[in-house]
């Protein structure tokens, strides 16, 4: 299992550098010169080719990528032509708030979620599991900054109870960043699990389980629930991506100093290796949070395990 | 009338299936799967349940441990006795209770039976774990035991149902079937997935260990060859059902039902090899739409008027021996 | 020996198209049945109406675009319906004029990624080998960056003008649709009227056009009706961050943006434009699972 981890890490690398070569790629379109921005009133033209020397602007395409990349195999980010501090400082102070949304959002989905999914899957015509099939798709069509700008109305403006910005309040500021954030893959993840489980508890082996006079509960637990899990966990893995696009969003409605707003503000003052610093570090988290996705599935299913372990011989 | 009474001096009676309707009822359609089955099992003999795809012998099979698939399938009417007790009237806690243990089955298809994410030693473990109240530990034990017992290496408890062959999964089956001793065994069809060479082999198995512990057998099949090899009696299912029913030797040597011949004519005579097989005409009704009267009678060469109007009576022919056909209401001669 | 092709032939080809038309029609039927599908059917030609005859409902540079201060902030009422925006102009008027742009650039992108990435899945799927390894190594890539980022990257580097922004949305769900192309023709692939198609002489772009493509019909219209809802959603997600369509223009995404400012106050302003979002989504959405089930008889 180790000797797989390491493996998939490693297989990762060539992922992340074509990633950057992409964003890189794209943002070489970026107009206008970036020395502008850099030296803003004091451009001269002398100002202007030493700054370009200095970070190697006049090096051709392919010569800065690989600087770019050597550098940032190291750790390096590049230098921001607004604040001239490292990118990757800013991107430490940065992501953390991100992370916690993303992974607060992630918890209150599957929280949620999945328990609902299970209940309305097992029970396919109950009023609860139509109420909640219909509220799976009201979910599912929500835009996060909708939802965002409507919670905000009912919980701070209307009510009072939660702050409506910042993250200055601790705990308490997180909520609505999350509900919002998470609504939407919450109603996505409850409507996977209830089909899967539809799914699942019709097969064969629930109903050899019920012969042999298990418990309707027990069938539930321990012969539907890891069955009908593989298909929710595929959806966990693909919506962190989506989460961390959302995360802009997220961030933009509650005010709060993420990745997200940082990829916003560099985007608006063309500040590009901060840009593509913070597009290389969100592409990052989302094959590492694959990879855990991958590994989850071996403790759920195991035909995959199986097939590790024959490659570990 | 009494049920609870048992006469002393008559065999046992395991199972008892009377007038037993069933249908799947959904939005657009009524599917008329069990139409009046009657069934009979005394304690240590088999019954065999033959018929074509369709004839409602898995549902009546279900019924039997009250899983027929809800909330489609409805029990409209009849009684199911176990050893004298309606199983129909039983809480959901003594359906539990006697599942796996009183009664056990053995389902079609072993590919799909067994839980892909659990070891098959857990499988056979749970079972023996619920009904003889052991210990985990005690249990896996058993279930190993039982694991050789039907033929598998009792190393192999902690491999999953992917690692196993076809045959070996249902073997697997047959030992969750098996593990708690059941007074009855439900066999549903349980070699038709498997290989003809497997097939022996299972057959084989299932009829040692059910004459080793004296269990009572449904023996549910479309395979008149199987039913030759183990059955003590036989019961004809068609359209829901049993249209004829006596000892192997009536149903072999004495057929009465036209049905019946017919399913005898569509086997090949190994004796005549050139001569053509001459298979049932036509197709299984639909069970949405099940003719009226006697429900083969468009297919029956023998079909009178009364046929399509009225269903016949079960006729008793002998002791042992009853048909539902018009062809024997006014008589008790062969026809055929 | 004439008369027996022709039996044949008229015979084959009364049963196909006696089969093809039965078949439409029992999806036609299925989907019929299913009422939420039908809601969703009804919303949507109800707002494509909203779209196609928007400047009969409400004049564009007279009452979407004007700006027209004494009138700002006003609440619902009968002449405005939805109310008036903080720079006075109707909000009906410019919700029904997103409509158009909403519907065209998402509809456009779809196009566009479903002819480039229904392209290359199509080839990747149908050549296989080294072309299909290459094709599919450069789509992974891609879809390891959400498809909203990947807009904004490119809006950010190209310009957020319209034609930029569809093509940015249209390249974002490209990999999507190679994938999915991709998938459809490996099963189809080894189907045996292909095969046939092969046996016959048929060249590999008239096999693909004629016999793949068609028989992959059903599951992509479900995946694009569901992609439509995406990319509107996209569109308006860059025009509320200020990367999509820019303002005066009236697009739900930056009417929100705008209104938020004032939202505190004026409730209203925010829920009309996210109403128009939220119900076109969902229309969709409702559409796209209903079409899947009625394709699907297994699902019944």
């Amino acid at each position: 299992m180790l000797k797989f981890i390491v493996k998939r890490l490693f297989a990762m690398i060539p992922v992340v550098l074509a990633v950057t070569f992409v964003v890189f790629t794209i943002m070489w379109f970026v107009p206008g010169d970036p020395t502008n921005i850099i030296l803003g009133n004091e451009w001269t033209e002398a100002a202007s080719a030493r700054v370009k020397a200095e970070l190697g602007l006049d090096r051709s395409f392919l010569v800065q990528f690989f600087h770019y990349t050597a550098n940032l195999v190291q750790g390096d980010f590049g230098i921001s032509y607004i604040t001239r501090a490292p990118v990757g400082e800013q991107l430490l102070a940065r992501f953390p708030n991100t992370l916690e949304v993303v992974l607060g959002a992630m918890l209150f989905c599957v929280v949620v979620g999945v328990p609902i999914g299970v209940y309305s899957g097992v029970k396919p015509y109950s009023v609860f599991s139509n109420l909640t099939m219909v509220a799976g798709l009201l979910g599912i069509s929500f835009p996060i900054f909708w939802l965002g700008l409507l919670l905000i109305l009912l919980f701070s403006v209307h009510l009072g109870w939660l702050p409506s910005s910042g993250l200055e309040d601790g705990f308490a500021s997180f909520i609505l960043p999350c509900l919002a954030l998470g609504g939407n893959y919450m109603a996505n993840i409850m409507r996977i699990t209830r089909s899967s489980m539809l799914e699942v508890i019709r097969q064969d082996y629930i109903r050899t389980a019920k012969a042999k006079g298990v418990k309707a509960v027990d069938v539930v637990i321990k012969h539907a629930l890891q069955n009908s899990m593989m298909p929710t966990i595929t959806v966990i893995g693909m919506d962190i991506g989506t989460l961390l696009g959302g995360v802009v969003l997220t961030e933009t409605v509650f005010s709060i100093p993420g990745t997200g707003r940082l990829l916003l503000e560099s985007i608006n003052k063309r500040d590009t290796p901060t840009v593509i610093g913070c597009l290389v570090i969100m592409a990052v988290c989302i094959a590492i949070s694959n990879l855990i996705v991958d590994i989850v599935y071996a403790y759920v299913d195991p035909r995959i395990k199986a097939q590790y372990g024959a490659g570990k011989d | 009338m009494n049920m609870e009474m048992k006469k002393p001096n008559e065999q046992q009676t395991t199972l008892e299936i009377k007038n037993l309707v069933i249908h799947y009822i959904s939005d657009d359609e009524v599917v008329k799967a069990v139409n009046g089955v009657n069934i009979e099992i005394k304690a240590g003999k088999t019954l065999g349940l033959v018929g074509e795809t369709g004839a409602g012998k898995t549902t009546t099979a279900l019924s039997i441990l009250n899983l027929v698939p809800e909330p489609q399938g409805k029990i409209l009417s009849g009684e199911i006795l176990l050893e004298g007790r309606s199983v129909l009237a039983m809480s959901e806690l003594e359906l539990e209770a006697i599942r796996g243990d009183k009664v056990a089955m053995i389902f079609q298809d072993p590919m799909t039976s067994l839980n892909p994410v659990h070891t098959v030693g857990d499988q056979i473990a749970e079972s023996i774990e619920i009904h003889r109240k052991v210990s985990k530990q005690e249990a896996l034990k058993q279930a190993k035991e039982m694991l050789e017992l039907v033929g598998i290496p009792s190393e192999r408890s902690n491999e999953y149902p992917f690692q196993f062959s076809g045959g070996m999964k249902q073997r697997v089956v047959i030992a969750i079937a098996l593990t708690c001793n059941p007074n009855l065994l439900i066999a549903d069809e349980p070699t038709t997935a498997l290989d003809v060479t497997i097939q022996a082999q299972v057959l084989k198995l299932i009829n040692e260990l059910r004459q080793k512990y004296h269990m009572s057998m449904l023996m549910i099949t479309h395979d008149l060859g199987i039913v030759a090899e183990v059955c003590d009696e036989v019961s004809i299912a068609y359209a829901g059902r049993i249209i004829e029913h006596g000892t192997l030797e009536d149903i072999f040597d004495h057929m009465r039902h036209p049905y019946t011949k017919g399913l005898f004519d569509a086997l090949p005579d190994i004796g005549a090899r050139r001569s053509e097989l001459k298979p049932v005409k036509g197709l299984m009704p639909d069970p949405t739409n099940l003719p009226s009267g006697c429900p083969f009678h468009p297919r029956c060469d023998y079909a009178m008027e009364v046929c399509s109007r009225s269903v016949p009576e079960n006729k008793w022919l002998s002791e042992t021996h009853c048909v539902e056909c018009h062809l024997y209401t006014d008589t008790n001669e062969s026809m055929l | 020996m004439d008369e027996t092709i022709a039996k044949y032939t008229t015979r084959k080809g009364f049963f196909k198209q006696y089969k093809k038309k039965s078949r439409l029609q029992e999806i036609w039927t299925r989907f019929l049945r299913n009422k939420l599908a039908v809601v969703g059917l009804v919303i949507f030609v109800f707002i494509v109406l909203v779209a196609i005859f928007a400047p009969l409902i409400a004049g564009y540079d007279t009452e979407a675009i004007r700006i027209n201060v004494p009138n700002r902030l006003h609440s619902p009422s009968a002449a405005h319906i939805f109310g008036t925006d903080e720079l006075g102009r109707d909000i009906m008027a410019r919700i029904v004029h997103g409509a158009r742009i909403s519907l065209v650039v998402g509809c456009a992108a779809i196009a566009f990624a479903l002819f480039v990435g229904g392209a290359l899945g199509a080839i990747a799927g149908y050549l296989g080998g080294k072309i299909d390894d290459v094709i599919m190594r450069c789509m992974d890539v891609f879809l390891c960056l959400p498809d909203v980022l990947l807009a904004l990257a490119i809006v950010a580097a190209f310009g957020t003008n319209l034609v930029n922004l569809t093509i940015a949305i249209g390249l974002a769900f490209t990999p999507k649709f190679s994938r999915l192309v991709r998938s459809a023709v490996m099963t189809v692939r080894g189907i045996e009227y292909v095969e046939a198609a092969r046996a016959i002489g048929a060249t590999n772009t008239h096999i693909i056009t004629h016999h793949v493509l068609i028989n992959c019909f059903g599951p992509i219209m479900v995946q694009v009706t569901l992609y439509v809802a995406n990319a509107i959603l996209t569109i308006s997600a860059l025009s509320f961050i200020g990367l999509g369509i820019q303002a005066p223009i009236p697009e739900w995404g930056n009417m929100l943006a705008s209104g938020r400012v004032y939202m505190r106050d004026y409730a209203y302003i925010v829920i009309a434009p996210g109403m128009a979002i939220f119900m076109t989504i969902l229309s969709l959405n409702l559409l796209g699972d209903g079409l899947r089930d009625a394709l699907d008889p297994r699902l019944k």
